[in-house]
Order: C-alpha cells, then structure tokens, then sequence
C-alpha cells in the first residue's frame, strides 16, 4: 500500500499553490513575442529545396534558374556546408542536406535565401532535379525481409533496415504460460500521431562578431548548439542559442529544431546575413517528425483469480528514414511494454526499422503509447474472458513498494499506483457508474454506453539508456535591489515550467513568488541543463534551482545575521525580524544592498544530478529509471449505433507524481493528455501511400476540439512523495497522453463489444466493431 | 504557401459591383471558402470585388410570404437574428457551420455560391424551398434551390452575376425540425453525411415530410419518393426501417478522405431512423 502525502505534512509556502503561470498574461495579450514574430536588419528568408522521391539518386541538380531569380541572395548545396554535412542527434547518418541518395519524400536537398518568404517560396520551385528512382520499402516488416531495398545508412543499423532490436528477458515465459489457465493474444496498430502545436517550426540565424546567434522555438537548446556548431565547423563557444517564446513542443521540438537551426545558420553563414526558416503548417506536417506507427503483439497468461503469469511482447516501430532519436524511443517503449504490474516472465522484443518515410521521433509518451494501447487492451481481454472487473483485476497486479519491476527493478519508494485506482474507482462512483450504462444500454436502442479504465506507468527522466544527459544547472542570483533572478538551461514550451521552478526557488528562499524572475534561455548564459524532456524539468531542474536557492539562502542568512546582529531571525514577507525585540528588522531590499556594498558574491550555482541507475543490454535488466510516475484513467463514452460516431461523455484521471508543485498547471497537463489521447484513440488519421504524406492539413487531420472534451471531466492526485525529488515531487508531463488513450479505446471496445486492434476509432471502425468484426 | 497579393476594390453600390464584375471581378464576402481556395491555388482572380458590406446585400426583410435574407448576413448574425426565429430549420444548421469564427466571417450567400456537396446551410434551404435572388448585367431573376445549384461546386450564376439575396417562404402549418450532421468529431467539420427534416405531424403519424441529405450526391438531395412513402406512417423507427435501403439506394456518394462511399451510403439511409427517434420522443 503506497503511502499517500497529507498536503499538511508538507508544511510549503509557495510550493502546492496553483498559482497563475508567469507568462500568461503576456501570451493571453499577444504580447510573446515568438520565432516569426522577430526580425533583423538585412533579414533574408530561407527555404529548403526538397526531395519529391521517397528514394532515389539525384542523376542532377539544377538550381541555375534558381540562382536566377533576382531575389535569391544564396543558394546552398551539401558541398557548401562549412563543417560536417550532419544533422546530429544519437546516431550521425542523418545529413544535412542529401548529396547522393535521398530517402524520403521532404528530405532537404538544397537551401536557398531569398529577399522575402514569396521569392523563397518561388525560387525553390524553380530547382530542376532529375532522379533515378531506386526500389523502395514503406511497411517495417517488408523492410526487415531477405532482399528488401536497403534504406538504413549502413553505419546506423544492426543489420539490414534493422536500426536497432532490443531485449528484455526476466523469468522464463515459457513456464509462465504452462502455468497460466487464460491466455489472450493479439495484434494492435496504430499510425502517425502529428504534434499539432500552435506554433509551427521556426528559427532565425543571425551572424555575430564572433560567430552565430540562433533563435527559435525549441526545447532543447544545447542539442540545437550543437548541431549548429557541426554544420558550421565552429567551437560550441561561438554558437549562442536563444530560446523565443514557444507555442508548444510536446517532442516536436526536441530534435527537429537541430534540423532546421543548422539549415538557417548555413544559409546565415553563406550570405552574411540574418536567415529567418519558418515552416507554414503543411511543410510542418510533411516534413517534420511524429509519433512512431506500429505494430504491436502480446500474448498475455493468467491465473483464474487474475494473478498474471507472463507476458510476451513483439512490437516493431516504424522509423522513417534515419535514426533520429528512434533508438531512445524504442527503448522506452521496451521499458514500458509490461505495464505497471507484477509479472514474473516476460519477454520483450522491440524493434525499430528504417523505410523510405519521414523520420520519426520524439511525442509526449516516446514510444510507450503504443504499447500501452496494447497492455492495456489485453488487460482488459483478460477481465473480460475471466468475468472479471477490469479494475479489480488491476488492483490485482499492480506494483507496490518492495516490488520488482519487469526490468527486475525493485521500487523502494513513491508507488502511488494503488492509490490512483482506489481515487479513480472512488470519483467515478465506479459500481453506481457500471449499473447505469448497463441500464442505459438495455433502454436505448440507437446508442450504447462503454466503461474503460487503463493504469499506467511511468519511468521519470531519460533513464538508463542516456544518463549523461540527465542533469541540470541553475543560477540564482540576488540584485542589488532584492529582486531575483534564476537562470536554468531548461525550457518553457508552455507546459509551465518556469513556473513551477519559480515557485521552487521562492520556497527555497523563503520569498513571495513576484520576486523570482526567470531569466530568458540563452545558451551563452544559462547552464547546460540536458534537453527538456523525459517529464524531468520539475524533478531534475528542479533540484538543481533548490540547490542554487538553498545555498543563495545560507548567504542571505549570515548577511541577516550580521545586520540584525542575532543568530535566529523570522521571515515575514519580504522582512526579517529579531524574534526577541520585533522593531528590530531588515527588508530583503537593505539586506540585498547592505550585501552589494559589502562587495558579497550575490549569487549562486546550482547542480542536479538524477539518481544512478543501470542496465544490462542482454538481458534488458537493471533499475531502468531512477523513479516513477503512475496513473488510473477511467472513460466513459457513447457511440452512436447508427453512424458509429463515438464520444468521451465522462474522464476520471488520477496521478501519483509525487508531490505537486503547482496544482493548476498540473490539472492543465492533465487536461491537454486528456485531450491529445482522445485525438490519438477516435480522430487523428494521417493517411499516407507510399511515403507520402496525402492530406497535410488540419481539415483533414482532426484533432479535438472543445466539444469533443468530456462533458464530466474529474481530475485529481495523489502524492506519493519522492525523496529524490524537489519537495517530493516527480515527473508528470508525459502521464496524461499516455494513459488517456487506453482508457479510451477500452471504453470504446465495452460499449460496442467488439475489440479496438486499431487506432484511431474512426465512425466506420466502430461500425465494423459493432457489426461483429473482431 | 503565402498569398501574393491581389487586387482588390470595396464598391459603394450595388451597380459599381456589378461592374467590376462584369469586368471579371470575382465577389468576396466573407472569404471562408474563398481565399482557402486562392491560398490552395484553385483560384487564381484577378480582381476581388469586397461586396461584403454593401447594404442592398445586408438586408434582412420580413415580409407577408417570407424572409429576404441579403447574401452578405453572415451566420452568426442570422443566428441570433429574431426574424430567424420562425426557421428552425435554418438556425439549427447553421449551428453546425465550421466554428465560432468561420461562422463570424461567412456568409450565406457565400456558402450558397461554394455549392459545395457538404454546404450545410443548402440543406435548411433546399427544405425550405428557398429562391435564390441574382443579379446581373442583364437584370434580377429568381431561381429554385434546385435550379440554382446545378452540380458539385457548380451553379446557375453566369459571368458578372451575383446573389443578392435569398427568400424563404414561410412553412405552412408548424412542421418539427430535424437536422444531424455526421462527421468525424462534434464541431469545425465538413459533414460526412447530414440529413435534414421538416415533417408535418397528425395525429401521432406524419402528414408531410421534406427530406434533404448533404454530402451523398452531387449536390443536396431531396430523396422525394421517400418523402411520400413516409406519409401516414406513425412516429417509430420500427416502422421506417424498410425505408432505410430505399434512402440509402437514393444517394450517389463517392469515397473520399473523410469516409467511404459505402459507409455514406449506408449511414445515410439509417439517419432516417435517428429521425423517426427523434418525432417519437417529441418536440
């Protein structure tokens, strides 16, 4: 039984308030100012060149009508690019700009800058290119087959378009099954989930005195000076980053914007002039990356009474062209394939291939919502064939504290996943809830009712497979005038992180919130904090700005004590008094400027680094992530019999991320996952036929709106505290999205008493769900 | 892909309008539909002619027969307008139109001349067996719904004509309204497949009914032999069901992104039993 925190207990100021975001009011008055919005003296605009193959020998290149045009300031080739023709991000086969073979429809061939963002977009169609079309391979499977085009960069892969395969072996399955008196099997697959974020990819590269400046909407800006500092040849000394203010990331942003950063700053670099690249939606769509397709089987045994045996997992991602970060995806999907319960044999094979499409990456969830789908489906297989309650036969198996994990990782701490089902079952009204639709759905002749619950976990930051990235710095630093200011190298994408690590340096050092200011991102300037990911920025960060802060606080103290000349003092507001004699007291102002006077050092560093954990290759075992997340979604939807139209009517979240900082924010998160996994369970389809993307617009992308929200929509947490983290705090970014879909597609599966093996849930599937086909 | 731009002229009458037009100028109100279009390159005008404002196409006039609607009102302001009020039919279609803003910006006259298979407000007009009003160089004539819209995204306006205005009868009697729209989430949509009613109710059974379908067949759909086979039946899906094939045969849809020929087809003909649910649980 998990031990759940009573908010008393924690005794915090500032930290558990839902404070409103710090940068809402200049968002809500469109006074952000983002990546378009800038603009450079001299600024030209720059426009990528792009394969119209999904694989091929370019025979010729022919940009003279380009350089042509009288607008065009700069034309760029691969044999133009000062340093290595390299987009880096795990792997290095992902170029630049394709000089012989392009691999996918979209791959940059040439750049160009031109006066205005029409003369660019003119100019590129002006390129004449003429291709040797070479055999090509869509589907993952027809990629791994004996004689298949090869498309993975050899240097990059296992072996053929095998990027790469990875294990998990604990127990012995085979007993696990002999065992078990019911096993389910199934196939699940799922498409492309595109990010959807407000604001589309941009940058803009400015050449400097001593190098270049790149500015733009991204969320990991020491990945995007690194890739700026290979294309160009330059020291990463010479390449400044500075974040602009972001409309959403959700992974989009994490290594993309190395792609198109590199692409402005080589055209920057050429022309000697600032280089604005900003993608309109369609571009975005085609060209940038998104959620891994796949296809996913499990076999999963049982006991009568619902204790699990084993499971047995295959599942294969679609990778596009590259590796990208496909590699880390895949592994945290393997981490994640057995769900949050207690199964002593399982056996995981993951893989991740290369086709001719465009490169995959990183999506809130990296690659664990598609196994998810799955886990969670045949969970609910097993309710459903041992008569059980699907939530019962969770409760059943779910991992408590002192358990092993299917990596073999026993949790020692901070398991609040009991909890979240008991709270989930508890708002919902669970039993009440199940005897309503079943009176419902025995009333109504045109609509049906469904109940679906999922349970999931998550491993909180980067976890064994990239350990060096999983730290942060902070800099926090007292003004001559008692103001604050706090430097971190993580990012705000609007998930509100500053906030909440705002409200962790105010708690830290015992002041109001308005004193914190969080100064802007600047890679020249901030530490490098690793990339803002992995829902790691509260808990990683966050250590690193509570180290800063508490060490910023011990000097803030001894100034105190020297002015009021007595060892203890209380805090109120902004002032320090002398608990003996109350008059005698000092403002946060005069103890600032009695330090500047004084000739103090004023500020101070911060460091965090994540827990250690391990893992064995070969065996897929090892404390894969140094803690976790966990949560309970329950859906309840209604489908129209006659149309097959499907709708969230009632959600039920529940989250253990450990203790809360910001409660508001927090609901936000959950909300938006919430969202973005009804989007990923009924509605978003990209349709694509061979490696081309058919339809790259949000007419035909359908992601929900509004209304397509549940009218009952009930959120709350449970805080199992984390002692590795700020104020018991874990990561939660990532949770809602992962669960909510599952929850979701069971509950569209309930009510038509089919099986959902495909997202998205789409009129005609429910239809076909409905009519029988299993 | 960004606009290049385009000439544009705001007339102050009707008559200059008309000029431009004449001239080759295309009409934009509110450009919902329009500009999407330019922005896709489908359309490439030469001169846009803003008529959006012009009052003689912002009139809302009640008179003893009907309502004039100037082609200019936008949904949203026939949506709130009182004069709407004796439509239902009108009010609960245009509900469904795109979202908030495309409703701020778009005109009926516009979703009028689009003639798009999907057009949602052709339905309420085709029910209502509304007229529409052009003019043109050669003066003002009136067509049927059923004349004016001669195909998918075709229409009997000829070159420097213009719609006006749009008149809708009053219904005899006070028939029940029903629309419902299918589509792949609850707003912002391009309908799958709609169907809309206006049915005369006697005695627990149908006196008289309109039927009109969107996004089965090249234009709106007004499947008459089912409208007459409804007659005298009772309000009960139970008794419509043998209906449901002869709705579905009635239609002529096509596959494409949004949904497949057959699903039109068959989904079509069912919604004539989330109409008879809908009479048999009241008003």
């Amino acid at each position: 039984m998990a031990k759940v925190l009573v908010r008393e207990a924690a005794r915090t100021q500032v930290v558990g308030q839902g404070v409103p975001r710090l940068d809402a009011e200049a968002k809500v008055k469109g006074q952000a100012r983002y990546a378009d919005d800038l603009s450079f003296p001299g600024m030209l605009y720059g426009k990528a060149i792009r394969s119209e193959r999904p694989h091929a020998r370019i025979r010729r290149l022919d940009l003279s009508r380009v350089l042509a045009h009288p607008k065009v300031a700069c034309v760029v080739t691969a044999k133009d690019i000062p340093g290595r023709n390299c987009v880096p991000i795990i792997y290095e086969d992902m170029p630049l700009l394709a000089e012989e073979i392009v691999r996918y429809v979209g791959e940059p061939i040439a750049l160009l800058a031109a006066e205005t963002r029409e003369d660019a977009e003119e100019a590129a169609r002006l390129a004449s290119i003429e291709y040797e079309d070479l055999p090509a391979v869509f589907d993952p499977l027809e990629a791994l087959r004996p004689g298949a085009p090869q498309v993975a960069v050899p240097t990059a892969a296992e072996r053929g378009n095998l990027f790469n395969h990875m294990v998990i072996r604990k127990g012995d399955v085979a007993r696990g099954f002999a065992e078990a008196d019911v096993i389910v099997e199934g196939e699940y697959r799922v498409g492309y989930q595109e990010h959807a974020y407000l604001e589309t990819q941009g940058v803009i590269a400015v050449p400097e005195e001593n190098g270049i400046a790149v500015y733009g909407t991204l969320q990991c800006p020491f990945y995007v000076q690194r890739a700026v500092a290979a294309v160009l040849g330059l020291p990463l000394s010479r390449v400044r980053v500075v974040q602009t203010a972001t409309g959403g990331g959700f992974g989009g942003k994490e290594d993309v914007p190395s792609q198109v950063a590199a692409m402005a700053a080589v055209l920057a670099w050429r022309s000697g002039r600032p280089v604005k690249v900003v993608y309109d939606r369609e571009e975005d769509i085609l060209t940038t990356s998104k959620r891994h397709p796949a296809i996913v089987r499990y076999k999963t045994g049982a006991k009568r009474d619902g204790t699990l045996t084993a499971v047995e997992v295959e599942f294969y991602y679609n990778a596009g062209a590259y590796q990208t970060l496909s590699s880390a995806v895949l592994w945290r999907g393997l981490v994640h394939a057995a769900g949050p319960y207690r199964i002593p044999h399982v056996k995981v094979d993951g893989y991740s291939v290369a086709t001719n499409t465009v490169p995959c990456g990183a999506f809130r969830g990296f690659g664990s919502p598609q196994v998810i789908f799955a886990h969670e489906a045949q969970m609910d297989e097993l309710a459903r064939r041992l008569g059980m309650d699907p939530l019962e036969l969770r409760q059943k198996n779910a991992l408590r504290e002192g358990d092993e994990t299917a990596t073999a990782q026993v949790l020692t701490e901070s398991v609040g996943l009991l909890s979240c089902i008991e709270r989930a079952k508890e708002l919902s009204r669970w039993e009440e809830r199940k005897q309503k639709v079943a009176e419902f759905n025995a009333r109504e002749r045109f609509r049906k009712r469904g109940l679906g619950v999922s349970t999931v976990m998550y491993g909180v930051g980067m976890g064994a497979k990239a350990p060096l990235l999983d730290k942060a710095g902070a800099y926090v630093k007292l003004e001559a005038d008692g103001s604050i200011t706090v430097a971190v190298g993580n990012t705000e994408m609007g998930q509100g992180a500053m906030t909440v690590l705002a409200q962790i340096a105010a708690e830290a050092l015992e002041v109001p919130l308005s004193v914190i200011q969080m100064a802007p991102v600047d890679t020249s300037r901030v530490p490098d904090s690793g990339p803002t990911v992995a829902s790691r920025t509260t808990t990683v960060q966050g250590l690193a700005v509570l180290d800063a802060a508490r060490k910023l606080k011990a000097k803030i103290n001894r100034a105190v004590q020297e002015i009021l000349g007595c060892p203890a003092f209380v805090v109120e507001g902004r002032s320090f008094c002398d608990p003996k004699d109350p008059r005698r007291r000092v403002t946060l102002e005069e103890v600032a400027r009695w330090m500047w006077v004084h000739n103090w050092d004023m500020g101070a560093t911060g460091w965090a680094e994540a827990a250690p954990v391990d893992w064995d290759p070969k065996t897929g075992l090892g404390n894969a992530y140094f803690v976790y997340a966990f949560a309970c979604h329950i859906a309840e939807v209604e489908v129209d019999i006659l149309t097959g139209e499907a709708h969230v009517r009632g959600f039920w979240a529940v989250h253990d991320s450990g203790r809360i900082v910001n409660p508001k924010t927090a609901w936000g998160q959950v909300a938006g996952g919430i969202a973005q996994g009804i989007g990923y369970a009924l509605l978003e389809e990209l349709q694509a036929k061979e490696g081309r993307i058919l339809y790259p617009t949000f007419t035909a992308y359908h992601i929900p709106t509004t209304l397509d929200m549940p009218e009952e929509l009930v959120i709350d947490f449970v805080e199992a505290p984390y002692s590795g983290g700020p104020y018991g705090a874990k990561g939660l970014g990532e949770v809602p999205l992962m669960a909510s879909h599952a929850a979701v597609a069971n509950a569209i599966s309930a009510a038509t008493g089919g099986r959902l093996r495909e997202y998205p849930a789409l009129p005609e599937r429910v239809l076909a769900l409905l009519e029988g086909e299993k | 892909m960004r606009l290049r731009p385009i000439p544009a002229v705001k007339p102050r009458s009707l008559e200059e309008a008309l000029r431009y037009l004449e001239e080759g100028g295309r009409p934009l109100a509110g450009g919902t539909d329009l500009l999407v279009a330019i922005r896709k390159g489908q359309e490439k005008p030469e001169l846009l002619v803003y008529v959006g404002e012009l009052p003689e196409l912002r009139i809302l006039r009640e008179g003893p027969e009907g309502l004039e609607i100037g082609a200019a009102l936008t949904h949203a302001e026939l949506l709130v307008h009182p004069a709407t009020e004796r439509f239902p039919i009108l009010r609960a279609v245009l509900r469904t139109i795109g979202s908030p803003a495309i409703r701020a910006m778009g005109t009926l006259g516009g979703n009028l001349v689009t003639a798009s298979p999907a057009g949602d407000s052709l339905v309420a007009l085709s029910l209502l067996e509304a007229r529409v009003r052009l003019v043109g160089p050669r003066g003002e004539r009136e067509l049927p719904i059923p004349e004016f819209l001669v195909g998918p995204r075709k229409t009997a306006l000829e070159r420097g004509e213009l719609v006006r205005s749009v008149f809708l009868p009053y219904p005899e009697g006070h028939p029940r309204s029903f629309f419902r729209k299918v589509g792949r989430r609850r707003a912002l949509i391009i309908a799958v497949a709609s169907l809309g009613a206006l049915v005369w109710v006697r005695d627990g059974r149908v006196e008289r009914a309109r039927l009109a379908l969107g996004s089965v067949a090249p234009t709106v759909l007004r499947p008459r032999d089912v409208e007459e086979a409804l007659v005298g039946r009772p309000l009960a899906p139970e008794a419509w069901e043998d209906l449901v094939p002869v709705l579905s045969a009635a239609t002529q849809p096509i596959s494409d992104l949004r949904a497949t020929a057959e699903y039109r087809r068959k989904v079509a003909g069912r919604l004539l039993l989330a109409l008879a649910e809908a009479l048999q649980a009241g008003p």
